[in-house]
């Protein structure tokens, strides 16, 4: 078994050598498009934690005070039903407030450890039903005064903005990834067919005194198999790196304040990158063998 | 140890390179298939190896019929039978220790039973001192010679040869034969593909004579013609 193993090693570590080139560019598509994977998505989960509370059309949110009393709460609720500028309104308890709370300080534990959810204030989120900016404010300023009601806060035209922009970027982004992961794996077939034609008199010689049909695939697949993931540990460590410079460039931003994408989050990123590129290699690897192999 | 019944082979639908073929060998003979160029030899050795596998017909080799073996036990039935070429196929970047030593190891035989067997193969082929030359080192008789230890280092029951000295003289050719016949006397049953009319006249053994796809003789202790 040691010997088998020893052998589909070697003979996938020569063949990585002999086409140096050809490897290289392979490597090098894969790490390129799924850096650009790893970004749309961690842009994709920046944009959801800044703009966590104005997603689905949520134009204001009315902060309450903890102490508010069940009626003063069901008047405000009630209100809210039967106004017919208002399509949906949403309550969110002050345990609710606090798992929010911890996604968006997960980066700062000693922050999240001085707070508990009893601090933190409930709230109705409102999704307006009409568009007009004076409308919707004049509906929210109605709220300001009321019992039990601490505070009204508006979303920004910034953060409309952002949630429209950031969707199309995403969207172009994981376009032309795909563009280019198709290009990977048509890499990744050719530098396995050549690989395959190099060392056609030793599978003809193999097949003849009985190698088996996966012995002689195993190291082709492996090499396809180590182009995928060599790729996409490259665009992992990209992707990183580009993440922590972006967060401490925009760290001071106002509107970016909360523009943070937790770690859990960028591990969940570096694992799909490493699955993909995976998948790409195998992919590629196997279709060439399945095509040029004929065992 | 082999047998045929009735098998025919085409190539396309109008290539007949076997036709209605039944030939019985048992174990331990020495066969001689002759014919002329384009007789169907290739083939015949070609189908007991699940090269090709026939249209028509049925082939038993090592008491399995071989139509009915799965695809993935083709290699093992490969592991019993030892081949030999008119071109030795032997692979030009490795040692005549390599190459042979490669035959064991892409099967998975462990370090220390291939450390042990490839030498000694080597001395019963009149190789013990050539092991590190690469093949283009080597004369036409001694590169037959590391095809014929590749082919038969892992013992074989059959060796098939398929014109083996089609690209030797007639005196290298003679050392092979010998080889081959003293390979025969350990039990291997050996098929020969041969137009060598010399080799086939001094030997006299069981001869199989095709035509155009059809055996038309089968003679023991035979003549080329
Ligand atoms: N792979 C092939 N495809 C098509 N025709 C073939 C193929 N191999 C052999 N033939 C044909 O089959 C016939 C028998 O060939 P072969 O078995 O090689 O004969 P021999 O070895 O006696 O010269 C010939 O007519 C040859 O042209
Ligand atoms: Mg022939």
């Amino acid at each position: 078994m040691g010997g088998k193993f020893g052998y589909a090693l070697r003979e996938t570590l020569q063949n990585l050598r002999r086409n140096l080139v050809l490897t290289g560019a392979s490597m090098l598509t894969v790490a390129v498009s799924l850096s650009l994977v790893g970004a749309a998505f961690l842009l994709g989960y920046g944009v959801d934690n800044v703009t966590q509370r104005w997603q689905g059309g949520i134009e204001f949110e009315i902060f309450l005070n903890e102490n508010i009393t069940p009626e003063q709460q069901a008047r405000i609720q009630r209100e809210l039903d039967a106004s017919p500028d208002v399509a949906r309104s949403q309550f969110v308890s002050q345990a609710e407030q606090y798992e929010l709370f911890k996604v968006l300080f997960a980066e700062q534990e000693e922050y999240i450890e001085s707070v508990t959810a009893d601090v933190l204030p409930p709230s109705f989120r409102v999704e307006p039903s009409i568009a007009d900016a004076d409308v919707i404010s004049a509906l929210g300023d109605r709220f300001k005064g009321e019992p039990g009601v601490k505070d009204v806060v508006f979303a920004e035209e910034t953060v409309r903005t952002l949630l429209r922009v950031s969707g199309i970027t995403q969207s172009v982004i994981f376009a032309v990834a795909a563009v280019l992961l198709f290009a990977a794996a048509l890499l990744i077939f050719n530098t396995i067919r050549t690989a395959i034609f190099a060392r056609r008199r030793e599978i003809e010689v193999m097949k003849l005194v009985g190698a088996t049909n996966w012995f002689i695939r195993v190291p082709f697949m492996l090499e396809g198999l180590l182009q995928g993931l060599a790729g996409a540990s490259v665009a992992f460590a990209i992707v990183y790196l580009v993440r922590n410079a972006a967060q401490d460039a925009i760290r001071n931003v106002p509107l970016f304040d909360g523009f943070v994408v937790v770690t859990s989050q960028v591990v969940t990123t570096g694992a799909l990158t490493l699955v993909l590129g995976a998948a790409i290699g195998a992919v590629g690897a196997g279709v060439a063998v399945t095509k040029f192999l004929d065992v | 140890m082999i047998k045929l019944d009735n098998v025919s082979k085409f190539y396309k639908s109008d290539v007949v390179a076997l036709r209605g073929a039944s030939v019985d060998i048992r174990k331990g003979e020495f066969v001689f298939l002759v014919g002329p160029s384009g007789s169907g030899k290739s083939t015949f050795i070609r189908l007991l190896n699940k090269e090709e596998v026939p249209d028509e017909g049925r082939i038993w080799v090592a008491g399995k019929d071989i139509a009915q073996l799965s695809p993935w036990k083709v290699p093992f039935l490969r592991r019993n039978i030892g081949c030999i070429f008119q071109d030795f196929k032997l692979l030009p970047t490795r040692t005549v220790y390599e190459n042979v030593a490669f035959a064991l190891e892409v099967i998975g035989r462990p370090r220390h039973v291939i450390q042990s067997q490839v030498p000694a193969i080597l001395e019963l082929v009149g190789l013990g001192k050539k092991f590190k030359n690469l093949p283009h080192e080597l004369s036409g008789g001694e590169q037959q010679r590391v095809s014929i230890a590749r082919a038969f280092v892992n013992r074989p029951l059959i060796l098939l040869a398929d014109e083996p000295t089609g690209n030797l003289d007639p005196t290298t050719s003679v050392g092979i034969m010998r080889l081959l016949d003293r390979i025969n006397r350990t039990g291997t049953t050996v098929v020969m593909a041969t137009h060598d009319r010399s080799i086939v006249d001094t030997m006299r053994r069981r001869v199989v004579e095709l035509d155009r796809g059809t055996i038309v003789r089968d003679q023991t202790r035979g003549v080329y013609a």
